[in-house]
């Protein structure tokens, strides 16, 4: 019911009100950002063994900023109210967020037994066109090549007083079968007052 | 006797500088079905002499195919083909390389080969560079001798576009329309 809600806002939306622009250069620009700081980023004392967990620490930083900025274009754009429960947030991000901006819908799956964790699989991602981990041994083991979109999750859905935990689980790029997304729910954020009153 | 058609004998691809980027052999299926091993060293030498062509025919050519470059005897033949970026694709084809497996096959094999014949090998060979190019890890500087400074392996190392290469050079028979 809900999902159906959802998948028919994102393809109105896709549709009318989204500017489109060639995959190739997302794809490309992206990738030049993460080989980037691939080269960037070294082990400390060494001068060409990438660190990869920072590379995932800072693309889960960039992508924790876009996501803040990024929550209110969707409101805007898709004009959804509140989702009443974890389960309607899961759909409205796979069928309405994710549609809107990359033009996929990754499935939801694996709902944990506590209902606070779910799983995104992802059957396609642009952003890892063509792309293969470069073949120093570690990168195979240590880089999620899509960490930016864990980011994005994170900030948009702190804006909307939930804090979550997203990280990859697996990834094509690897050699797994499967491009899956583990998202958490911490708590949900109670405004606080400011310290100080009168 | 068995019939015999054309198949690919070596693919090479070669940059801007005329560095070698790939070089990859096909072994020959001799009398009963077995294989005889290409020679590298010798492979790498007719690659090298076809550079030369690529440069005498440059002013004249207009187009990227340069079809024949040059038979070498009656069994190798060496085509080639020049993309706008100056890397050069150079496709060594053995005459008598595989046995028909059917009788029209080996129809073809008496024939010869049509300068069309080896289109869509090459148009596979530059779709397969241009999704290497697409990677973001693949540097195309770190090819090229003239940039790179110490030691390190100037050729290709990219499975995906090895594998690509392969699967064209064995896949390939006269008169194949896409591979």
């Amino acid at each position: 019911m809900a999902s159906n809600k959802a998948a028919r806002i994102g393809e109105d939306v896709w549709k009318s009100r989204t500017e489109k622009i060639n995959t190739e250069i997302v794809t490309l620009t992206y990738g030049t950002i993460v080989s980037s700081l691939c080269r960037d980023l070294l082990l400390p004392n060494t001068t060409s063994t990438t660190d990869y967990a920072a590379v995932n620490a800072e693309l889960d930083r960039m992508g924790y900023n876009i996501g803040l900025r990024l929550i209110e274009d969707f409101l805007a754009k898709s004009n959804t109210g509140a989702c009443q429960n974890l389960r309607e947030t899961a759909e409205v991000i796979s069928k309405t967020g994710f549609k809107i901006f990359l033009n996929i819908t990754p499935v939801v799956s694996g709902w944990s037994s506590d209902g606070k964790s779910f799983g995104l699989v992802f059957e396609e991602n642009p952003l890892a066109d063509f792309v293969e981990l470069p073949d120093d041994g570690r990168a195979q083991e240590e880089l999620w090549y899509s960490n930016i979109l864990c980011g994005v999750l994170r900030g948009a859905l702190e804006m909307v007083q939930m804090q979550v935990d997203v990280r990859f689980v697996s990834d094509v790029l690897r050699g797994n079968d499967t491009t899956e997304m583990r998202v958490t729910l911490l708590k949900y954020i109670e405004d606080e007052m400011p310290p100080d009153d009168e | 006797m068995e019939a015999r058609i054309p198949s690919i004998a070596c693919i090479g691809v070669i940059g801007r500088h005329n560095n070698p980027l790939h070089i990859s052999l096909f072994p020959a299926i001799g009398p009963n079905s077995t294989q005889e091993p290409r020679d590298k060293l010798a492979f790498t030498f007719m690659l090298n002499s076809s550079l030369d062509i690529f440069e005498a025919r440059m002013p004249s050519k207009t187009s990227q195919d340069f079809g024949l470059l040059h038979a070498l005897d009656e069994r190798i033949a060496l085509y080639g083909w020049l993309t706008n970026t100056g890397v050069k694709l150079v496709i060594v084809v053995d005459m008598e390389g595989r046995i028909a497996p059917t009788p029209e096959a080996a129809k073809i094999g008496v024939l010869g080969l049509r300068g069309g014949d080896l289109l869509p090998a090459f148009n596979a060979l530059q779709t397969a560079y241009v999704r290497l190019l697409q990677n973001p890890f693949y540097v195309p500087d770190d090819h090229d001798p003239k940039l790179v400074r110490g030691h390190r392996a100037l050729e290709i190392q990219s499975p995906k576009f090895i594998r690509e290469v392969e699967r064209t050079g064995q896949a390939w028979y006269p008169g194949i329309v896409t591979i």
